[in-house]
């Protein structure tokens, strides 16, 4: 997961914001007091929105702790819980399979790669013992991706699947029967959509590299660009996932995070899907502003 | 039973002008048209016919005044609710032509999308009605391109049939869905840039955090 869902900044009040900070850091937290302090760089909003998602019961007051990122200021940051726990181990798991795929891929720099993979080994090694039903469908639904990617799918619908069935699996650790099949839906369509995005982001790269690329195998391409009617079929695509969503959404009282959640199946990840077709949107700083400027902080 | 202004999340002092703007709102929301092939629609019928109930039981309450409300919006009565998803399995079974594709229609409804595929994977005749099913079943998936890829196939061999084109009509037009109050229709492709320009929650709290790892690792 890349880091593409994103709640819009105005949609949200005070005590949004400070809530969804406070549930980042949290997570945070919870990387690092169940898996150490290499765990705690997989951080990204991803795996923030799935603590949001699994949030289970009301409010609890967050605290404020002083951390290795702000060791002077602090930060407000929720305790441990189960969602959050849940989170932090699908989220070490998912980025050891996504780890171990980058070092099977031929076409990449290794070093980099190897070196993160030996400073998660030991977090991987307790997150598999934790919750091997997700370790077990997590490897099996990359190993299928990978064959797809052998064999140059040319369903996108297909190829997205794999990682659309992978985090809608997390939903199966939910014990109420209706959040679950309302959390099945919601994170299989997040799942691919995040798969589909970030196909479109890595296009350009891809189209240059000759490495697979699931919008390359199913669209027409005019001077390395998608053309106008490719454009449109992937927008449809993108939207139905989203607007099912938030049909799903709508199906479970989310509670406190009602607000957050809102902001993005109805207007963050429409905007940021935007960005990545237009190429506005960089993985590494989000969103930037159009003369080149980073966005404000929350 | 549940308070019925609890189900309209309305205060039991709400106006009878604020009664009705709650139920209609919420009938919006879990309107059956927004949960069409939706595999939780089971779900949203179920809200529905809470918040059909709340409303008659106010309006029961507060003595019915002026016209017969509950079906005032067409969104109506818990019947109405009733047999529009009764009307929709109906409309299944008429447009079936031969038992085949009857029993492959009956199969989606129970929601046994793997029975009805095989099913079609038997047939030789792909015609219009063979691409539609074989669209809902995607759709049901979620698998939305090649959904609409089998819808435009059935809309091509068939321009006269008002049920896959209506398929299709609903998969590229959704902005017919619920949005809540205060939110635009939105699209990943639309050019509206004041909108679309609205800051996202990016470099959210703490550059020097984590997050930064995670980029140089993957990207």
């Amino acid at each position: 997961m890349f880091g593409y869902v994103l709640p819009s900044r105005d949609r949200l009040t005070e005590a949004d914001k400070q809530r969804f900070r406070a549930v980042y850091c949290g997570l945070c937290r919870a990387l690092g007091e169940r898996y150490g302090l290499a765990a705690r760089f997989i951080l990204n909003y991803d795996f923030t929105f799935l603590a949001v998602l699994l949030w289970d019961g009301g409010d609890v007051e967050a605290d404020h702790r002083r951390c290795i990122a702000h060791p002077l200021s602090g930060r407000d940051c929720f305790p441990g819980n189960e969602a959050l726990a849940l989170a932090a181990d699908c989220s070490v798991i998912l980025s050891w399979w996504q780890l171990q795929d980058a070092l099977a891929d031929p076409g990449k720099g290794k070093a980099r790669y190897r070196a993160a993979a030996l400073a998660l080994q030991n977090a991987y090694e307790r997150a598999r013992e934790r919750r091997p039903g997700f370790d077990g469908s997590t490897r099996a639904q990359l190993e299928r991706l990978r064959a797809l990617e052998e064999a140059r799918c040319s369903s996108m619908d297909e190829s997205a699947d794999t990682f659309a069935v992978l985090l809608s699996g997390i939903a199966g650790e939910v014990a109420d029967p209706v959040k679950r099949r309302v959390l099945e839906q919601l994170l299989y369509h997040l799942g691919r959509w995040i798969y589909l995005v970030d196909a479109a982001d890595d296009l350009a790269e891809d189209f240059a590299s000759g490495s697979y690329n699931p919008l390359l195998e199913r669209f027409a391409l005019e001077e390395g660009r998608l053309t106008e009617e490719a454009r449109e079929g992937l927008v449809l695509s993108l939207d139905s996932s989203i607007r099912l969503m938030a049909a799903a959404y709508e199906l479970w009282d989310f509670g406190a995070w009602s607000n957050v959640i809102r902001s993005v199946v109805y207007e963050g990840l429409f905007c940021v899907g935007r960005a990545v077709l237009e190429g506005t949107f960089h993985a590494a700083g989000g969103l930037r502003a159009p003369g080149g400027r980073n966005e404000e902080p929350l | 039973m549940t308070d019925p202004y609890e189900v309209l999340n309305i205060p039991p002092t709400a106006s009878d002008d604020e009664v009705k703007k709650a139920y209609r709102d919420l009938a919006r929301k879990y309107h059956p048209d927004n949960y069409h092939d939706n595999p939780l629609a089971d779900l949203a019928q179920e809200k529905m016919k809470e918040i059909n109930a709340a409303y008659d039981t106010i309006q029961r309450q507060r003595g019915a005044k002026g016209s017969s409300s509950g079906s005032a919006y067409g969104y109506g009565s818990t019947a109405q609710q009733r047999s529009y998803y009764g009307g929709y399995q109906q409309q299944y079974q008429q447009h079936a032509g031969s038992s085949a594709f009857q029993r492959v229609r009956m199969a989606i409804n129970q929601g046994n999308l793997a029975a009805a595929e095989q099913m079609l994977g038997q047939m030789d005749d792909h015609n219009g009605e063979w691409n539609f099913l074989k669209g809902t079943i995607c759709y049901r998936r979620g698998w939305m391109d090649e959904a609409r890829q089998y819808y435009q196939t059935a809309c091509q061999m068939d321009p006269s049939n008002a049920e896959y084109r209506q398929a299709l009509n609903f998969m590229e037009n959704g902005q017919s869905g619920y949005r809540p109050q205060g939110y635009e229709v939105f699209s990943t492709g639309c050019g509206q840039d004041n909108m679309c320009g609205r800051a996202l929650c990016a470099y959210l709290m703490c550059n020097l955090c984590s997050c930064g790892g995670m980029r140089f690792f993957w990207c």
